[in-house]
């Protein structure tokens, strides 16, 4: 068997670069689209928590203790409070009222609370986003337990002095027990490998991958249903040019922009939201045999389509589920079972784990294997797979 | 007496039950210019793409410069060039660029390409448009580029199919005009036509009718296999007579040919005196008749269509 010419290949990436120099409007948008969505997609997935969400309070209380609850729920940033008289109502019309949560503090509270018998804050949310609903419900409940605790001290400040007399003559491990559970139980938590937990941590193999994939595989996918289309495929393949000196020389110039497209988006990732980036050797790595994989990919689905249409409609039903089910933006373990096999089959769900492994967990090689092999053969099977179908179109 | 440069025996493509090409059997010479002929989806192109080596033959071979065209097409595709029916070369590559390509895709060593460019530049009178996009070119210097291409490493065969469709006299002749010089130097020329005029400029023609090879002969000797001289009368009006005429019981076909009509039939002499004594048609007037000597296009004519009881057996 006879070796790729470099001459060859070297013909044939040439005039692929040229092909992509002289398209003006695709070049622009490759150097410009990657940059402006390593932006948007950055700020976007910046900040991870809930803030500023547009909600009503109504106080038909009306008294010191729930104005106080008012102060204290006014300094909760996750919540744009709006506040409303009692009178007006329609709290449950949040769409009408252009909120996602209304809290309303019943007539009466502060007496039950006083009485032994505590009512509910009333509160209504907005469930067409279940996980939106959950946080709001959880940052309210937390002001509400700081509130108790609050009152409870004015409550302790207020007790007169036989009640403290009378605690003296308690058992000693009565009184422990007592205290121990007046105090709110505390958890030490330490957060390991994102210590600050930014979210832009989590999700910068995903904003990487997805710009990537989407560049390449679409770019790549073209390349030979063109030739096709235009009727240049027979002429390449009656030269003397072998099917492995096409697919070699039309990665190429793709590869070059690819590498160069990966170290624009890690500049912007680390200069404008500091992320930092570690083991730069492993992580090439994973970013080079990700990038062989999609151009292989966008080469396969080339190979079988025959017009550039047919190509690119192939590319996106291939990089919609992609993108939902890879673990790019929420992790994969949050998906059911079978979703999660299925999610195994796409490069980018373990580019998005290998790159998380190094660059967040510091993992070594041993954690990598399973992820670098499966991205191995990837490559493999794609270009293997696109040669063969080259192969069935020379016949 | 040269030798043969492509061998085909019978050579064969189907396609499920259609059979495109079938026991395609005939050897072409070093340095002939061979016209291949037929109607549309006669199998031309099928045959041309077994010989580059694009298409698996289901039966038979063929044979390049002593290379079996399928099992050892990489080796014989250093030996051919190939201009496409419809231009397939890069429109936004300058030409310069797309003869370089070609000549690297051809593995033309760097030093050899740049002196061949140059000099192919100047046969297909390309120079001054070196740096053009070749999608900027006329439909004419597109096919000279495309044949430009396929010269770039020297081969000592060129396969065309049909290169002068949709081109302009003046550039059907300058085609034609490297096409002899290239035939001169040696070159072996297989081309795909519907032009009868350009069949006439070939060395030898073969026409290929539902896949079967007809006949294959030069131009003159198959111009000669008609056994007789064809009857061309003018009437008027001429399109109810040509209508009319055609379905007469002796008259095998009837042509349109600058104004008159060309008639193919058995025993031409027979029909004339018939006519002289009664035209059968009083509506249309009798001007006048001619025996005039068959063309190519009568040849192609009469092979398509069947009329065997004009045709001699070739003797060639």
């Amino acid at each position: 068997m006879k070796l790729p010419s470099l001459g060859a290949i070297g013909s044939v990436a040439y005039k692929e670069f040229l092909h992509i120099y002289r398209d003006r409007r695709v070049l622009v948008l490759l150097l410009i689209l990657p940059p402006v969505f390593t932006l948007i997609f950055g700020h976007a997935f910046e900040v991870g928590e809930l803030t500023n969400v547009p909600a009503l309070l109504s106080d038909a209380d009306n008294t010191p203790r729930s104005e106080r609850f008012i102060a204290l729920a006014l300094t909760n940033k996750t919540f744009a409070w709006r506040l409303q008289s009692p009178q007006v109502g329609g709290e449950t019309d949040l769409l009408g009222k252009r909120v996602r949560a209304a809290a309303i503090i019943p007539a009466g509270w502060s007496q039950s609370l006083d009485n032994g018998d505590p009512k509910p804050l009333r509160f209504y949310l907005d469930g067409a986003d279940t996980n939106t609903a959950e946080q709001l419900e959880g940052s309210l409940q937390q002001t509400l337990g700081k509130f108790q605790m609050n009152e409870r001290q004015v409550m302790i400040d207020e007790l007169p002095e036989e009640v403290f007399e009378l605690g003296k003559k308690l058992p000693e491990k009565v009184r422990k027990q007592f205290v121990s559970a007046m105090t709110p139980w505390a958890i030490e938590a330490k957060v390991l490998y994102n210590p600050k937990s930014r979210f832009i941590e989590y999700v910068t193999p995903g904003v990487i991958g997805l710009i990537l994939q989407l560049i390449t595989v679409t770019l790549m996918a073209c390349t030979i249903a063109r030739e096709r289309e235009s009727g240049t495929l027979y002429q390449l393949l009656v030269t003397s040019l072998r099917r492995s000196e096409i697919v070699i020389g039309k990665i190429l110039p793709y590869l070059a922009i690819s590498v160069l497209l990966i170290l624009i988006i890690i500049l912007l990732m680390g200069w404008h939201f500091h992320v930092k980036f570690h083991q730069h050797t492993i992580l090439a790595v994973i970013c080079f045999l990700f990038l062989l994989c999609s151009l292989g990919l966008g080469l396969l689905i080339s190979a079988f389509s025959r017009t550039q249409t047919q190509a690119i409609q192939f590319s996106v039903f291939f990089l919609l589920p992609v993108f939902v089910l890879s673990g790019a933006f929420a992790p994969l373990d949050q998906l059911p079972k079978m979703i999660r096999y299925f999610a195994e089959l796409f490069p980018l769900t373990h580019f998005c784990r290998a790159f998380r492994l190094v660059n967040l967990y510091r993992a070594d090689f041993s954690y990598l294997t399973i992820d670098l092999a499966a991205l191995c053969f990837g490559v493999l099977i794609t270009f293997v797979g696109a040669a063969f179908l080259l192969k069935r179109i020379e016949q | 007496m040269s030798e043969p440069v492509i061998v085909l025996d019978r050579l064969s493509k189907f396609y499920g039950h259609v059979h495109a090409v079938e026991d395609l059997s005939f050897s072409i010479d070093s340095g002939e210019i061979f016209g291949f002929l037929g109607a549309n989806g006669a199998g031309k192109t099928t045959t041309m793409r077994m010989l580059c080596g694009l298409t698996k033959p289901t039966k038979g071979k063929a044979i390049i410069a002593d290379n079996d065209v399928w099992r050892q097409r990489h080796a014989v595709r250093t030996k051919f060039g190939y201009v496409a029916q419809r231009f397939s070369l890069y429109p936004d590559l300058t030409v310069l660029e797309n003869m370089r390509f070609f000549g690297g895709a051809y593995r033309v060593p760097r030093g050899e390409l740049e002196k061949r460019i140059n000099n192919l530049l100047l046969q297909t009178d390309l120079e001054a448009k070196r740096e053009t996009a070749a999608g900027s070119l006329s439909g004419g210097m597109r096919q000279l580029l495309a044949l430009g291409c396929a010269l770039v490493h020297n081969p000592p065969l060129l396969f065309l199919d049909e290169p002068t469709s949709g081109l302009d006299p003046v550039h059907r002749q300058q085609m034609w005009n490297l096409l002899y010089d290239l035939s001169h130097d040696g070159i072996t020329i297989f081309i795909t036509t519907h032009y009868m005029d350009e069949a006439e400029r070939c060395t030898a023609v073969g026409f290929i009718e539902s896949g079967h090879l007809l006949a294959k002969a030069s131009p003159r000797g198959l111009i000669e296999s008609f056994s007789t001289k064809l009857l061309e009368i003018e009437v008027d009006p001429v399109m109810p007579a040509l209508v009319r005429l055609r379905e007469e019981p002796d008259i095998l076909g009837v042509s349109l040919r600058s104004g008159s009509l060309r008639i193919y039939a058995a025993e031409p002499q027979k029909l004339l005196a018939r006519w002289k004594q009664q035209w059968p048609y009083p509506d249309i007037k009798w001007c006048g008749e001619r025996w005039v000597e068959p063309d190519m296009e009568d040849v192609f004519t009469a092979y398509s269509q069947g009329y065997t009881a004009l045709l001699k057996p070739l003797t060639e």
